[in-house]
């Protein structure tokens, strides 16, 4: 199993963390490959640009500083996402990560006619880990756009893959209680999608090449 | 006169959204709105949301300082209209982070009355004008991330019973002249029935 993580919350102390740090021991215990997309540790720059959208139907340039994160994407047979939801969606910075590395000829292919063609089909299995400040009533009245872009929109680039959700909803009112819960559920979750399997110390996961 | 804020979003001045911004913001102008045309690219708006802003997220009124300018101009405006291109089922980052950074507790949502919800009640209208490279039908079966984010999020925060128009253009890599053209009419129709 190759795993790539897609991290994204700016402070290191977040639960969010403690959510990654979880799914890092349960990935390298059941003898996977892990890398880890740390986008605000590595400064990554969430705004296409000009020039970006303008090469955009070229797909990848050779040499791009998004070199890194599109190798780890299509050697990933596992794709994971773990940030905070803010406003029902994607914060900025992972959003922006889709906006970028998501381009023809890594994520899709678009033909002179018909459908566009998904090219992440090496993608098995696809999960969301997030933590929501609003209820879970909230969340499904508004629609959980958040999730639905990545477990609907992301997911049809993949074809058919398992796929794994957990959300902390009332984030701002939680208590170590429902935080040990949580992550019981995260952990769920994980044997669902890769198997049972036992934590293994979070060691040093392998970095991913150069960000953006 | 009243006052609209437009929130604009895309990178490139001789894109699609670029004539259907411009187009906005001179219908309104002819309308008599005073428009405070927020290009978010054009004012390098950086939607990065900083570990020491998720820190005093909930302490009001400081979370405001690092945005100021912003809630400023979004508490002065009557009307909300927002121009972008739905990128990978979503808003560009660079308006998510808009959403982010500006829209904190006390500015969007906060107790009001004793109970907790939309503190935006200047804002009266809302209309968006995106358009989509996927057709109509997918984005349903997917939900449509986009249109309920503007059409459930954004209302639950602004005056109750503020009017909101959700204009979109479908299937954009394939829609030829024509069909530019009648969305264009269309949205200046909205904008001067606005």
């Amino acid at each position: 199993m190759r795993a790539l993580v897609v991290y994204c919350h700016p402070s290191p102390e977040s639960f969010t963390a403690a959510v990654r740090d979880l799914v890092i021991g349960r990935l390298t215990g059941a003898g996977a490959e892990v890398q880890v997309l740390d986008l605000y540790a590595e400064g990554f720059e969430p705004v296409l640009s000009r020039k970006e959208w303008e090469d955009y139907l070229d797909g990848p340039e050779t040499g791009s500083p998004l070199a890194g994160h599109i190798a780890a994407l299509r050697w990933a047979d596992t794709l994971i996402f773990v940030y905070p939801t803010w406003w029902y969606g994607l914060p900025a910075v992972l959003k922006g990560w889709l906006d970028r590395v998501f381009l023809p000829d890594v994520a899709f292919r678009l033909p002179e006619k018909g459908d566009i063609i998904p090219t992440l089909t090496h993608i098995d299995r696809l999960a969301v880990f997030t933590t929501c400040g609003a209820s879970w009533w909230l969340t499904r009245f508004i629609g959980a756009p958040g999730r639905r872009t990545i477990l609907r929109g992301v997911r049809l680039l993949c074809g058919r893959c398992k796929t794994a959700f957990a959300a902390h909803y009332n984030m701002d009112s939680s208590t170590p209680e429902t935080r040990a819960e949580h992550l019981k559920r995260v952990d769920r979750a994980l044997t669902g999608l890769i198997g049972p399997g036992r934590t293994s110390t979070p060691g040093e996961p392998r970095a991913a090449g150069a960000g953006g | 006169m009243t006052r609209a804020l437009v929130l604009f979003a895309h990178p490139v001045p001789e894109s699609f959204s670029a004539s259907l911004h411009r187009a906005t913001v001179d219908v309104l102008e002819g309308r008599g709105w005073e428009v405070d045309d927020c290009d978010l690219y054009a004012e390098g708006f950086d939607p990065v949301l900083s570990c020491e802003e998720r820190r005093i997220y909930h302490d009001e009124p400081a979370n405001i300082e690092p945005v100021a300018e912003h809630v400023e101009r979004l508490q002065a405006a009557e009307a909300l209209v927002m121009v972008f291109p739905v990128w990978n089922f979503g808003y560009p980052a660079m308006l998510k982070g808009y959403l982010d950074r500006v829209f904190l507790p006390g500015v969007s949502f906060g107790m009001r009355d004793g109970k907790v919800g939309g503190c935006l009640h200047n804002i009266r209208k809302v209309a968006a004008v995106t358009h989509y490279g996927t057709t109509r039908l997918r984005a349903t079966v997917l939900g449509d991330p986009p249109r309920r984010s503007v059409t459930r999020h954004i209302r639950a925060v602004v005056h109750p019973r503020a009017k909101m128009r959700y204009l979109a253009l479908y299937d954009m890599n394939r829609a030829d002249a024509s069909r530019r053209e009648h969305f264009m009419a269309r949205v200046t129709r909205q904008m001067e029935s606005f």
